[in-house]
């Protein structure tokens, strides 16, 4: 064990890796707020589980119109543990966006945003924005009659961008109309391009935290007492 | 900025003084982690996902609604009506966003705690108001947004109605040149074949036309001709509908002045709803709202009553 151990510190430097990782100290946050610090954990535990969820889903989802709707009821009704990874997966979606929310929130009424974790931010509000992507366009998937006509409204408004509404439109439905060209398009982005993007941005997010240091509890000003 | 380096030295202190991440931090994220999986597994589980009916491009009536997350924003494209939809629907969502990014570059100050920052923590909790006010009023409101279009021909020929400028010379809604005649008060006359032709060439029907002659493809006279319709409904009503109306639903609905007002005034309801969603809504007000106390009305009234209600209200519009 301890043999293996000192081979792999020798070569990957495991030992430098915990210890920058998880031995580093952090404030302490006393009480009840220590528990608004683990949002963000928890954000990162349901986009693991998205992620495994949505392997398996895509292992039996036919992305064109003729069989979209028929492969999601196959995997409800006939895939080993189908509909609970569907379930999974489909409350996983909401939770990404509450908890992602709380935890903006909670950074924001900390006034965590400020000196010197600015881009720890601005990041953050990327991966909101990515995070809403995979909502709008995981929600046509299932190509039932919620998922179809929600979208042509989100698309209708999304056209109403002045100037640039029409070409938005377009690239979107990848044509005049929705169709088959829609759906492959909204399922590449929503199993390749988003994740890719996603993956990234949260690497450079938790690199951040750590740099930066993870922030302490706010004080008021007046009652700051000088360390 | 020297605030910066103070805060970097007691920071320093802090961390010095602090709690290692493993297993003090840790702990605390497994549990949070755990209660969150639990509660998720448990709605996986209990609630599985319910997947309607197979996507239908051809039925209209649909009223779809999106995610509850993101309901306000049908709430909030009510306010902003005709071309000032763009508005509510991307301008104002876009500052948001824009200040929300540069969020950390407006607040610059040391201050962290909330109560010495009131602007900024005025501003999160008005924020965050709004949303729920919104969301409320949207789960409460059995309209979807007006201005929402669904039928694709429709779109399409809105589009072209912007393209072709054909507004410099017509109005719809009181907008537009007054060259031409407004179409969205057409002739009871006026069928879809005519309204076709003349769009192919309007010296064909009307010799000595002013209106210039567009050289149109048939799909892209075909979805004018829907969007003008769309404006005009056509299906007759009976001279029975307006009393049908006065006796059954008066006492709570209002058209034009007369009626009671403990119901939404239904004289412009042509213009938000098409003629097979309000008739689904006179025979089962509950399908789309189901805490509607509006009575039913299939088997009250016969069918061919409420096929003619329903005609009768469609044509209910601004004029
Ligand atoms: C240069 C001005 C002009 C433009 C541009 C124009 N029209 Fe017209 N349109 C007229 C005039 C004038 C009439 C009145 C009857 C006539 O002279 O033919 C008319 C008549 C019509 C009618 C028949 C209304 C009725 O009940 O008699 C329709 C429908 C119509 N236009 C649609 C359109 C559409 C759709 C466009 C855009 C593609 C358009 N028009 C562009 C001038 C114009
Ligand atoms: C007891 C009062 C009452 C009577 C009688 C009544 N309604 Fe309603 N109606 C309502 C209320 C309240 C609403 C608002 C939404 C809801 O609660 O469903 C409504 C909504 C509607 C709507 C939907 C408007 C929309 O926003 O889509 C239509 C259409 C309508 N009524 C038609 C009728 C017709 C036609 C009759 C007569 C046959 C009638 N109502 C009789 C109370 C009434
Ligand atoms: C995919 C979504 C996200 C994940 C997985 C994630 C993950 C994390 C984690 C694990 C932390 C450590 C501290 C904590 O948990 O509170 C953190 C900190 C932080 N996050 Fe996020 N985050 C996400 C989205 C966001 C968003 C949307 C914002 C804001 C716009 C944001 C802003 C911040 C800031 C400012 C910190 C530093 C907090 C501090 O130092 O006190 N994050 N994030």
């Amino acid at each position: 064990m301890s043999a293996v151990y000192l081979w792999l510190c020798e070569r990957a430097g495991i030992d430098k890796i915990w210890e920058t990782l998880f031995a580093r100290k952090v404030p302490h946050a006393k009480g009840p707020a220590a528990w608004l610090y683990t949002l963000g954990s928890a954000t990162l535990m349901i986009f693991t589980i998205q992620f495994i969820t949505g392997a398996l889903l895509a292992m039996s989802y036919a992305p064109s119109p003729d069989h979209a709707y028929d492969s999601v009821r196959f995997i409800d009704d006939h895939v080993l543990l189908g509909r609970l990874v569907h379930g999974l997966h489909h409350w996983g979606a909401t939770f990404m966006v509450v908890l992602t929310a709380l935890h903006m929130m909670r950074t924001y009424f900390m006034g965590a945003y400020k000196y010197p974790r600015e881009l720890t931010w601005m990041v953050g509000v990327g991966l909101f924005l990515l995070v809403l992507g995979f909502s709008f366009t995981g929600y046509l998937l299932p190509w039932d009659q919620k998922a179809y006509w929600a979208t042509v409204v989100g698309g209708n408004i999304a056209g109403q961008t002045p100037v640039f509404g029409p070409y938005i439109s377009k690239i979107r439905l990848g044509g005049e109309d929705m169709g088959a060209a829609t759906l492959t398009r909204f399922y590449a982005i929503h199993v390749l391009v988003l994740p890719a993007l996603i993956a990234g941005a949260i690497g450079v997010h938790l690199f951040l935290v750590i740099w930066n240091g993870i922030s302490e509890t706010p004080k008021r000003a007046g009652k700051q007492v000088a360390p | 900025m020297n605030w910066h380096e103070e805060y970097r030295k007691k920071y320093k202190e802090l961390k010095e003084k602090g709690v290692p991440f493993f297993p003090d931090v840790v702990l605390l994220d497994t549990i949070a982690a755990c209660l969150v999986f639990a509660l998720l597994v448990y709605l996986a589980a209990f609630h599985p996902p319910h997947l309607e009916g197979l996507a239908d491009p051809t039925d209209t009536n649909y009223t779809p609604r999106p995610e509850w997350y993101f309901l306000f924003l049908f709430q909030a494209l009510k306010f902003f009506p005709g071309s000032m939809e763009a508005v509510a629907a991307i301008i104002l969502p876009g500052a948001l966003l824009g200040v929300l990014f540069l969020v950390p570059f407006l607040d610059r100050g040391p201050e962290r705690h909330p109560f010495d920052r009131p602007l900024w923590t005025g501003l999160g909790i008005f924020g965050l108001c709004v949303y729920a006010g919104l969301t409320w009023a949207a789960s409460k409101s059995p309209l979807a947004n007006p201005a929402e279009e669904k039928r694709p021909d429709v779109i399409a020929g809105k589009r072209l109605y912007a393209q072709l400028s054909c507004a410099y010379c017509h109005q719809i809604k009181n907008e537009g040149g007054r060259v031409g005649p407004a179409l969205d008060r057409l002739s009871d006359a006026t069928t879809d074949e005519w309204l076709s032709k003349h769009l192919r060439d309007p010296q064909a029907g009307t010799p000595g036309s002013r209106m210039p002659k567009m050289n149109l493809l048939d799909d892209e006279v075909s979805a004018l001709t829907a969007y003008i319709r769309s404006y005009n409904p056509n299906d007759p009503f009976t001279p029975a509908a307006p009393k049908l109306f006065a006796e059954n639903c008066s006492a709570c609905h209002r058209i034009r002045g007369e009626g009671g007002d403990l119901a939404p005034d239904l004289s412009e309801i042509g213009a938000m709803r098409d003629k097979a969603h309000i008739q689904k809504y006179i025979q089962d007000p509950a399908q789309f709202n189901p805490d509607s106390t509006m009575p039913a009305y299939k088997g009250q009234l016969k069918d061919h009553e409420i096929e003619d209600l329903s005609r009768y209200l469609a044509r209910q519009r601004r004029r």
